[in-house]
């Protein structure tokens, strides 16, 4: 409410320069679902923001085996595309249709937990982000990007510009579990995608939300399941290291107890959808 | 159906109904007056603690700072929630004065131009605070070396002097002695916020004539106006209220705690102001449900009569009692449920703690003891061995009965009410329920108890 | 801190207002045009009763700094509302009672009018997920439904008494 100055580039080369300008007091905005509550309380008090919804930043395309999102592409825009139907389904569980216009992508890797449900559907898909400065651009996977509570590796002068996905080949699953249907932040929320060959399981990925500091990997619980046929024992034994190893929180929405209790049973349900010959789910 | 009635079983449109589907029915927030001020407050970081002291300085220099109230600019620096239908003592203070006793206490209101300015101001208050030890639990609340919350040196309302609000009919003790089955069950609900679209706020507006127009979407306006007077130790008649327009209250809107401090910066600016809750305000400050806990202890005979029924009650009130002390009576008067039960001993305690404020919420203490009782009911209904709609036909109420707290039962309806909701959900009731009637019991067709 | 000069189109006529840095969309409507029918309930973007449609796309106003849509077109209650009589979707909320305290109401009404601009005959689902964000605390959400169903019936008809008429025309 007291934000003095109020930046809208209209190309990335332009915010770039400003953010180099302004330093790292400068309040990078995009859908401002996150930020713009902050400020309204007063709990939030910048001298000056820059605001991304002019940038350019929002494209979304195929390019060959990949989706290229731009990093103020719209949860909208990603519940409308079909390459990944991972994240249609990761944007369908997201908030409402009002901020889904205005969320970003982006935006969802800087959203604390128990927000981020599109991050872990990334993060399962093996997503890289794009950092940009006036000194050049370099390329993350979004497992090392995220690093703490409300922390991620992006540098004072950066700018996350855009994120690419492999398009996977096989059948994934995403499951989120709120105190509601709809528009409610996550107990825990579960992207699984796993790789086969020869009916057995070459390569797994599991991300979970709302159940660490950020979007994270369930690598005990992953490694668990390469080279099974992903049986009952197989996906029980993948559910409990994925439950153990989690680091769930209270908070209004749900115990640390429930939420660990949930991340397995989630799993567990998650990793039945990708059984060979299961009903299909998110494919 | 009488062929005069001209509403009754008619579909009628609403007054207000044009106004709410074009926008343009005005909430108090919707107007807006020249030069009007913003007022937001400076709230308690901790949920006990002593003030040492207040700092203003640097948001006195925020850009847009008009002036800031503390507990001694209020002239009578204490609500009269309950005051004016007797239920007392006063004990919460508009503005804090040397104790926070919850997390959101009001300590210094601050009025700028904008809002803005406000809210930068707030951040920039600066609070010297000696943090006490707190007490969250009703039961902890009350066990001796407790953290006392209260000036009265223990934790509970006071009712005619004693601790709890009591009922007793019979002889519990000795029924439970003969009765067949005991069943108890302890019963813990949360605090509930009514979370009302529409936050709690209002208008105070000066009037060329020395009277204040306050716009407000109070649920009681004639009970805000009275304390306001009070607080502002104003005759009634120097302000006029405006009001009717609720965005939603259910109960939440019932506290007085907007109109004294808007009227009271209105006065000392002459200009009108504006105090509306932040939605974290409405959540975290205004008053909730309060949480409750309650045990039962019923005795029943074999055949499935309550002979017995024993209820203790705590409801959390918060740092301050609120319109609680008035539940917790409404409470014990239907502690008992809608059931004629010839022992019933209930003792219902209004308990201080360091939590939020709570108050009115639909039902009012009512809400909490049915649903302690029914759950209880079927507790019983699968401990005798009968359905749970035997359970509650052969112990209803029915005209003639005394209740627990001396009253006669005039207008039972329960069996007739749950002969219709059977029906409705298409259940059959067996032939001596649905023979039942709430005719007294001794000119029933039944003649007295079953 | 200078004031900025921003310009928008609200319901079909160009507006202008001056504006300290970041003023939301919902603090422009409300406070310098008016334009009050857009509510507010949190501030959060929680509760929906800011809604207005940006080029057709509801978006909650209390997010939204007023810079960020210069030379957009947006939309609130007032500008649906006609000059005699009441938009179908108004009518329908009438007379289905979907309002009881009226504060989510235009929230809702400006939803529903964005849904049916995009699916003119929704389902039941496709209504609950377009109006989960817009809370009613009155818990009147039925009757909402209802309004939602019986508009894109009057809707529909009316486009089928249109195109009869113009049919007729045409013969």
């Amino acid at each position: 409410m007291t934000v003095r100055t109020y930046l809208l580039p209209r190309s990335r080369p332009e915010a770039l320069g400003l953010l180099d300008e302004h330093g790292p007091e400068l309040l990078v905005m995009a859908g401002g679902t996150v930020a713009m509550p902050l400020i309204n309380e007063g709990i939030s008090l910048p001298e000056a923001v820059m605001g991304l919804r002019l940038a350019g930043l929002g494209g979304l395309e195929r390019a060959g085996d990949e989706l290229r999102i731009g990093a103020t592409a719209t949860l909208t825009q990603l519940l409308d595309q079909d390459a990944v139907p991972m994240l249609r389904e990761a944007a369908r569980n997201t908030a409402s249709w009002s901020i889904r216009n205005m969320g970003t992508v982006g935006g969802n890797l800087f959203t604390p937990p128990p927000g981020g449900d599109v991050a872990v559907a990334l993060l399962a898909l093996d997503a890289r982000v794009t950092l940009a400065s006036t000194r050049g651009e370099r390329v993350l996977p979004l497992a090392d990007f995220l690093t703490g509570f409300m922390s991620t590796e992006l540098a004072a002068d950066e700018l996350l510009v855009e994120i690419s996905v492999p398009i996977p080949g096989e059948p994934t699953a995403y499951l989120k579990l709120g105190r509601k249907h709809a528009s409610t932040p996550s107990v825990v929320t579960v992207a699984a995608r796993l790789e086969w060959r020869g009916g057995r399981v070459t390569d797994a990925r599991i991300a979970l939300g709302a159940v660490g500091p950020h979007p994270i990997r369930a690598r005990e619980a992953e490694q668990l399941l390469v080279g099974t046929r992903l049986d009952a024992d197989a996906i029980a034994a993948a559910a409990v290291a994925a439950a153990q190893g989690c680091e769930p929180f209270t908070d209004g929405i749900a115990t640390d107890w429930y939420r660990r209790r949930m991340a397995g049973l989630f799993v567990g349900r998650a990793l039945e959808q990708l059984t060979p010959g299961a009903a299909g789910e998110g494919r | 159906m009488s062929a005069d009635l001209n509403v009754v079983g008619q579909s009628v449109e609403r007054s207000d109904g044009i106004g709410h589907v074009t926008g343009r029915t005005r909430f108090f927030g919707d107007r807006s007056f020249p030069g009007m001020l913003h007022l937001k407050m400076v709230r308690s970081p901790l949920d006990h603690a002593r003030i040492i002291g207040i700092d203003l300085t640097d948001a006195e220099r925020v850009s847009g700072f008009v002036r800031a109230l503390t507990a001694s600019d209020v002239p009578h620096n204490l609500y009269t929630i309950l005051g004016l239908i007797g239920v007392e003592p006063e004990e919460e203070f508009v503005l804090a004065e040397d104790r926070v006793r919850f997390k959101g206490e009001a300590i210094v209101a601050i009025i700028a131009e904008s809002e803005a300015a406000a809210l930068e101001a707030v951040s920039k208050v600066h609070l010297d605070l000696e943090e006490l030890p707190a007490v969250f639990d009703v039961e902890e609340a009350l066990r001796p070396g407790a953290p006392i919350v209260t000036s009265w040196g223990n934790n509970t309302f006071m009712y005619e002097g004693h601790p709890c609000r009591r009922v007793r009919l019979g002889d519990v003790e000795a029924a439970f002695e003969r009765a067949d089955h005991i069943v108890e069950g302890v019963y813990n609900t949360s605090p509930i916020e009514q979370a009302p679209v529409e936050t709690t706020g209002c208008i105070a507006v000066p009037e060329a004539n020395g009277r204040y127009t306050v716009y407000t979407n109070t649920q009681a306006l004639y009970f805000s106006l009275d304390n306001t007077a009070i607080i502002l130790q104003v005759p009634g008649n120097r302000l006029h209220f405006v009001g009717g327009t609720v965005g939603g209250g259910f109960g939440g809107k019932v506290d007085v705690i907007v109109e004294p401090i808007a009227t009271l910066a209105a006065m000392k600016t002459n200009r009108p102001v504006r105090f509306a809750y932040s939605r974290s305000e409405e959540m975290q400050v205004s008053s909730t449900r309060s949480a409750w806990r309650i045990y039962i202890k019923d005795g029943i005979s074999r055949d499935g009569h309550i002979i017995a029924r024993k209820v203790t009650s705590y409801a959390d009130s918060g740092a301050y009692s609120r319109q609680t002390p008035y539940a917790l009576t409404k409470h014990a008067a239907n502690a008992a449920g809608p059931y004629a039960i010839p022992n019933v001993s209930i003792d219902a305690y209004c308990v201080y703690t360091n939590r939020q404020p709570t108050s009115a919420m639909r039902g009012f203490g009512v809400t909490m003891a049915s649903f302690a009782l029914e759950v209880q009911m079927d507790k019983i209904a699968e401990r005798v061995g009968v359905d749970p709609w035997t359970i509650r036909f052969i112990n209803a109420y029915r005209n003639g009965d005394m209740k627990p707290h001396r009253k006669l039962a005039e207008d039972a309806t329960l069996i007739e009410t749950m002969q219709a909701a059977a029906a409705l959900v298409g259940h059959v009731l067996p032939d001596d329920l649905r023979a039942m009637t709430s005719a007294p019991r001794d000119a029933g067709p039944d003649g007295g108890r079953d | 801190m200078a004031s900025r000069i921003v310009t928008f189109d609200l319901g079909g006529r160009e507006v202008e207002v001056m504006v300290r840095p970041m003023t939301t969309l919902q603090s422009v409507l409300r406070n310098q045009l008016g334009f009050t029918a857009t509510k507010d309930g949190c501030r959060q973007g929680g509760c929906g009763s800011c809604t207005v449609l940006v080029n057709g796309q509801p978006m909650l106003s209390c997010l939204l700094p007023v810079e960020d849509v210069a030379g957009q077109r947006v939309t609130t209650l007032e500008s649906i509302t006609p000059a005699e009589g009441l938009h179908p979707i108004q009518q329908a909320f009438l007379d289905a009672h979907a309002s009881q305290c009226g504060y989510c109401t235009p929230g809702m009404v400006m939803v529903s009018k964005a849904l049916l601009d995009h699916d003119p005959a929704p389902t039941d689902d496709a209504i609950r997920h377009a109006l989960t964000g817009n809370i009613c605390r009155c818990t009147g959400y039925r009757p909402i439904v209802t309004a939602v169903h019986s508009a894109a019936e009057a809707v529909h008809d009316a486009a089928d008494a249109m195109r009869g008429s113009a049919g007729e025309r045409a013969r």
